[in-house]
């Protein structure tokens, strides 16, 4: 099954390609999905600033209740993640499963701390009625343009933190294959696209932060 | 050669048995029968649903159903053919089955994801179904359905307009998430298609002797992978503002309705060419075929496809002239939108152009192609009443949009994939149709067909809106005409499916493996392909049209 | 040939009709010749029996394709142009337009005109006249299509269209809804009556002024009282907080006041803060902001104010700022004919400058606008200021960073609310106070 064609090799269940092209597929497949994503997020993005633009002022002013503390705090926690990312693929080119492993674990780890800040930002707009569902949401006297504005904030970041949680399982999956020892320098594709999506996750981030942290 | 233990050669049908083996197939060829399958029945339902408005139709005022029936009926007639039926459309059938068979691949790039895929569409027709559900029974049943967000069977229309899908009563949640999870499995088809076609092409096989079908399902799988996040994430939003209460597209909260109109159209406009452009792509292979000339001016095909997609994008707000944008950008798009009349208008020409000095034979297929020819002229110079502003003021959402859409989508790609069942039909089964039922059933299709829409541009013509219940007495003789058309159409496609389905389990006639001589690659093997498809890879020379004695002054290759 | 539009009944309806028809014969042209010569060749070149399929290897001809690529290139450009070249003639508003307001309801259309007469399900207008009718809606998004006159429109909640035309004919014409809306969709017909111009100014004056304020409701001309008398720049109808307190859900309400007693928002109260508004000033808002109406008001509007606040207890709240939106447009709509000062007084009015800014050098809350303009004085912070055109803009925009000494920092921001141009009037408005 595993043919040696090139210096690559091929996963287990590829029969129908050779290495090298199944290599070459894996990674444009990826970069395809991340256009995707990119445009998912693209619609938001240009929601954002249809709104930004109709509500300028009070957009400003609703952006104050975010604390870019704990955002800045987060973009830095993924930074990092994302650069131990890279660490793990570079393992993988060296044939080093025990550095992979460690370095996902690290990368998910800080996926999970990032989830928690995350979370304890979510709960502080809870307490201040600034959640959707409130009883302070839903009276009259809530601002229409503030619930525009949190509106898409939840929007986007919810969707995003989704995201961190599917990148987490992704590179979950992907730290069970190298603790198997799976990967070599032939072959480390899972490695490079799962931390292809991380730095996806990541990107999305840094330009969800000033728009809607640093506004004020 | 392989034989099965019957003493049947083997090949993709027979290399294994069983429902459980079709259900976790990773072979593109079953998995486009599969989605052929599903879709038949689909298709059935909405045309019913089809028929069952025409007949209220006939006479105006409520004969046999109240005006909540009825918009509850065209819109899953809209909803079911659209994204159940005509999105995943030739793409999933056809494109599955022929992509990795006319490059001279074993299977697609992702044969996993492609199941993958499949079964999202199941997902998302199932949870489509379930939106049907009314909250019935004992109260605390009804109460936990109600509690579910299933209130009822959704009446939006297929396009969920804001704020209305944000107040009906409906289950909107459940049929915009069916949508969402269809839109995802065709971002996955798409992508896996675009891979295949950029890393599996044969040896031999350069991009200007691929097929103008593989150019088509390129072009096409570039518009499913781009437009279809934007859809997603409106969808997205319009169940966030249902169940959280934020004010995106509510304008009570603060939102703008039209933004979701920008946002759905950015979707739904390039939505049109994933349904046509692999209707053309086939319309160019039959044509050669059975002309046995090589496509006029394959380039110009070739590159129209790209130009149509890209064009594709940029004009979505044509559907928006009298939605509230302003003049300045409505002039804008109006011109963007003539701006792919022109690749249009190519492509017919050169069709066309094949037939000349050509040995034509009229066998069903050419039929079918000829009459899409026909259909879709009427289709595309209709479309231009609608891109000029003048004129799209008065015919925006009256019955001359409703006879457009369906002249471009039933007569475009419904007859497109038709003509492809029958021209592939060989191939996929290893039997052969029969021809003289296909030959009548083609005839009250096209007549058919034609006899429902041609009378429904009158009606807007003479100002009639689409979406009514109901009628002024002035508008009645077109309608009965077009509920006639309908029925005979509706008989059209039921015999030729039958005559499909029949000949394809109870048929004796064996095909042989290229009946129709053609020179693309999929009829190179033998019919059913084997479950690799080929015996061994195959070296591509020459490209596919190459019928006929060169001349002189006969252009090149 | 293949004609099947409606009578033409506005004046732009023929040239509408002419871009229709090039259409229809250039389609129909093509259509004959392309399937015309698809059908002889499948005739002339089909395969006979016996007959070998050689065919000439023809793949393609550059100068046909340059042919027909260039062919509808040239017609695409030309219908694109006349369409346009229409489209614009179709939205180009006569200064003399009649004004209509037309508000959408899941399923009906009313009809409103600028006398204040409504109608419901029926318009009626004058021949020969051009006439604006100003779209709104009150739900969902509905669209206005009067197939005679060749308009359509959609009435979009939450924003203004417009459709405009000038009938050519008298008669009675169908108005449809062309946006799906609902159950009723289809049943939500109206008529449009196109009259003589004699007949429809009788029709127009049918009630004598008194008549129509007497079938207007004390809330409804204090609604009007609201908006004309400027409560509207402090007092919000949707519980957002603005100088003064909100009118939403006010009546009743029980109030703790600055000085720490308490008081129920009733009539007796509210008539005092109107005449007298700094004797019980609401806890939170500053004191000696609002002027007193004595002698503005007559107790008779007082009532009708009142009656406009009990009707804001948040059960009405969408439908009345629908209500009051309209008449907000009708004025705008004026404004293109009108000069800059001119458009500047109407702003002064609608955005209630005139609450706390007087025309007659009076004191008020702010300062007089008379003899504003290139005034010199001293700010609260120390500096002296020249009230040109700059420093009006900022104050308009940023009040409370430049307060003129002696005045409280007390006027609301109008960024977001005001533009340029708007400001830009304003500002010839208040040049004009010599």
């Amino acid at each position: 099954m595993n043919s040696q064609t090139g210096e690559l090799a091929g996963p287990p269940h590829v029969h129908h390609m050779d290495a090298r092209t199944a290599y070459g597929a894996a990674k444009l497949g990826m970069w395809l999905f991340l256009g995707t994503e990119v445009l998912l997020f693209g619609g938001l993005f240009a929601a954002f600033a249809v709104y930004r633009w109709k509500y300028l002022g009070e957009f400003t002013h609703a952006s104050k209740h975010l604390d870019w503390r704990l955002g800045g705090l987060n973009t830095a926690v993924l930074l990092v993640s994302s650069f131990f990312a890279a660490v793990a693929v570079d393992a993988a080119q060296h044939n080093d499963n025990k550095k992979v492993v460690r370095n996902l674990a690290i990368t998910i780890g800080c996926g999970l701390l990032f989830l928690v800040i995350k979370y304890i930002e979510y709960s502080g707009k809870y307490h201040h009625g600034l959640f959707p569902g409130t009883a302070e949401w839903n009276s009259p006297e809530f601002n229409e343009s503030y619930k525009c504005f949190f509106g898409l904030y939840f929007a986007m970041t919810g969707l995003h933190a989704l995201h961190v949680i599917v990148g987490m399982i992704v590179l979950g999956w992907v730290l069970s294959l190298a603790r198997k020892n799976r990967f070599s320098r032939k072959y480390y594709t899972p490695v490079e696209v799962g931390a292809l999506y991380w730095h996806l996750v990541d990107i999305i981030w840094i330009y969800l932060f000033p728009l809607l942290y640093l506004v004020a | 050669m392989a034989e099965s233990a019957t003493g049947e050669k083997l090949n993709y049908l027979n290399h294994e048995r069983g429902l459980w083996s079709w259900l976790t197939t990773i072979d593109h060829k079953r998995i486009g029968l599969m989605y052929l399958f599903a879709m038949t029945i689909f298709f059935f339902v909405a045309g019913i649903l089809a028929l069952c408005m025409r007949l209220e139709l006939f006479h105006p005022g409520p004969d046999i159903m109240t005006a909540e029936t009825y918009n509850v009926f065209f819109t899953l007639h809209g909803t079911i053919m659209i994204f159940l039926f005509i999105v995943p459309g030739i793409p999933a059938t056809m494109g599955n089955f022929l992509i990795p068979l006319m490059i001279g691949a074993k299977d697609v790039a992702f044969p996993r994801l492609n199941l993958l895929s499949y079964y999202l569409y199941l997902i998302g027709a199932v949870l489509a179904l379930v939106a049907l559900v009314k909250p019935v029974g004992p109260e605390f049943f009804s109460n936990f359905l109600t509690w579910l967000g299933l209130t009822g069977p959704v009446d939006t229309g297929w396009t969920f307009y804001a704020p209305y899908s944000l107040e009906s009563g409906t289950a909107v949640v459940w049929m915009t998430f069916a949508a969402f999870i269809l839109g995802f499995s065709s971002i996955l088809t798409g992508l896996n298609f675009i891979v295949t076609i950029h890393k599996l092409r044969a040896p031999g096989m350069t991009w200007f002797r691929l097929p103008v079908f593989i150019w088509a399902s390129y072009a096409t799988a570039i518009i499913q992978t781009l437009a279809t996040p934007v859809v997603g994430i409106s969808l997205l939003l319009i169940i966030l503002e249902r169940v959280m209460g934020i004010g995106i597209f509510n304008p009570k909260l603060g939102g703008d309705p039209v933004l979701f109109e920008h946002f759905f159209w950015f979707y739904s406009h390039p939505v049109v060419y994933i349904m046509v452009l692999p209707a053309f792509g086939i319309v160019g292979e039959i044509i050669p075929v059975f002309s046995r000339k090589p496509l006029f001016g394959y380039k110009m095909v070739c590159y129209a496809s790209l130009a149509i997609a890209f064009v594709g994008f940029f004009i979505w707000a044509h559907h928006m002239f009298v939605a509230g944008i302003s003049d300045k950008s409505a002039i804008y798009f109006s011109i963007a939108t003539f701006g792919v009349a022109i690749p249009t208008a190519i492509k017919v020409f050169n069709w066309v152009s094949t037939m000349y000095k050509g040995s034509i034979r009229l066998e069903t297929p050419m039929l079918y192609a000829m009459s899409f020819v026909f259909i879709f002229l009427i289709a595309g110079t209709t479309g231009v009443y609608l891109a000029t502003l003048a004129t799209d003021v008065f015919y925006h959402d009256t019955y001359f949009v409703v006879a457009h859409f369906h002249y471009t989508i039933q007569g475009g790609a419904v007859i497109g994939l038709i003509a492809a069942l029958h021209f592939w039909y060989p191939k996929i089964t290893g039997k052969m149709y029969n021809d003289k039922v296909a030959r009548s059933a083609w005839f009250l299709v096209f007549v058919g067909f034609n006899l429902t829409f041609l009378p429904q541009f009158v009606l807007g013509m003479q100002g009639m809106p689409r979406r009514y219940f109901d009628y002024l007495p002035m508008f009645e003789p077109m309608h009965q005409l077009s509920t006639i058309g309908a029925f005979i159409n509706g008989a059209g496609y039921s015999l030729a499916l039958l005559n499909l389905f029949y000949c394809a389990f109870f048929g004796k006639e064996r095909a042989p493996s290229n009946p129709f001589e053609s020179h693309s690659l999929e009829w190179q093997t033998q019919s059913p392909p084997i479950h690799e498809n080929f015996e061994e890879t195959p070296v591509v020379t020459d490209w596919p049209y190459s019928y006929g004695v060169p001349v002189e002054g006969g252009g090149h290759h | 040939m293949f004609n099947y539009l409606p009578e033409q009944a506005s004046e732009f309806a023929y040239k509408v009709d002419r871009v229709n028809q090039f259409i229809t014969n250039t389609s129909v042209f093509f259509i004959v010749l392309i399937c015309g010569a698809m059908l002889y060749f499948a005739f002339r070149y089909r395969k006979r029996p016996g007959e070998t399929d050689e065919t000439p290897r023809i793949e393609g001809n550059n100068y046909l394709e340059v042919v027909w690529t260039a062919v509808p290139a040239i017609i695409s450009i030309y219908v694109m142009y006349i369409g346009i070249v229409t489209f614009r003639e179709m939205r180009t508003v006569e200064p003399d337009a009649l004004e209509v307001n037309v508000t959408a309801q899941k399923w009906k259309w009313d009809f409103e005109y600028q006398n204040g007469k409504k109608t419901t399900a029926e318009a009626t207008i004058p021949v020969d006249k051009p006439v604006k009718f100003i779209l709104a809606s009150r739900d969902v998004i509905h669209s206005f299509f009067v197939p005679a006159m060749r308009v359509k429109m959609d009435a979009v909640p939450g924003m203004y269209t417009y459709v405009t035309f000038k009938p050519i004919k008298t008669g009675t014409y169908n108005i449809f809804c062309t946006e799906y809306c609902g159950t009723g969709h289809s049943a939500m017909l109206a008529k449009l009556r196109v009259v003589s111009e004699a007949e429809f100014e009788r029709w127009l004056n049918d009630n004598s002024e008194e008549l129509l304020k007497a079938q207007m409701s004390p809330a409804e001309r204090g609604e009007n009282l609201y908006n004309k008398s400027g409560c509207v720049a402090c007092h919000s109808l949707d519980g957002s907080r603005r100088v003064g307190p909100s009118f939403l859900k006010l009546f009743g309400k029980k109030e703790a006041l600055a000085d720490g007693s308490e008081v129920t928002a009733d009539e007796n109260y509210i008539k005092e803060s109107i005449l007298n508004p700094n004797a019980k000033v609401v806890k939170g808002f500053p004191p000696n902001q609002m002027p007193a109406f004595e002698g503005q008001l007559t107790d008779d509007d007082i009532s009708a104010l009142i009656a406009f606040i009990k009707a804001q207890d948040g059960t009405r709240k969408a439908e009345e700022k629908k209500e009051s939106k309209p008449q907000a447009e009708e004025k705008k709509v004026d404004l293109a004919s009108l000069s800059p000062a001119e458009r500047g007084k109407l702003l002064f009015q609608e955005m209630g400058c005139n609450a706390c800014h007087s025309l007659d050098g009076s004191r008020l809350v702010g300062p007089s606008f008379k003899g504003l303009f290139g005034r010199n004085g001293k700010l609260t912070d120390g500096s002296s200021y020249t009230a040109d055109e700059k420093y009006i803009k900022h104050s308009i925009l940023e009040p409370t960073s430049q307060v003129v000494e002696g005045y409280p920092p007390a006027m609301p921001t109008f960024k977001g609310r005001l533009n340029d141009s708007q400001i830009n009037d304003l500002i010839e408005f208040i040049k004009t106070l010599k």
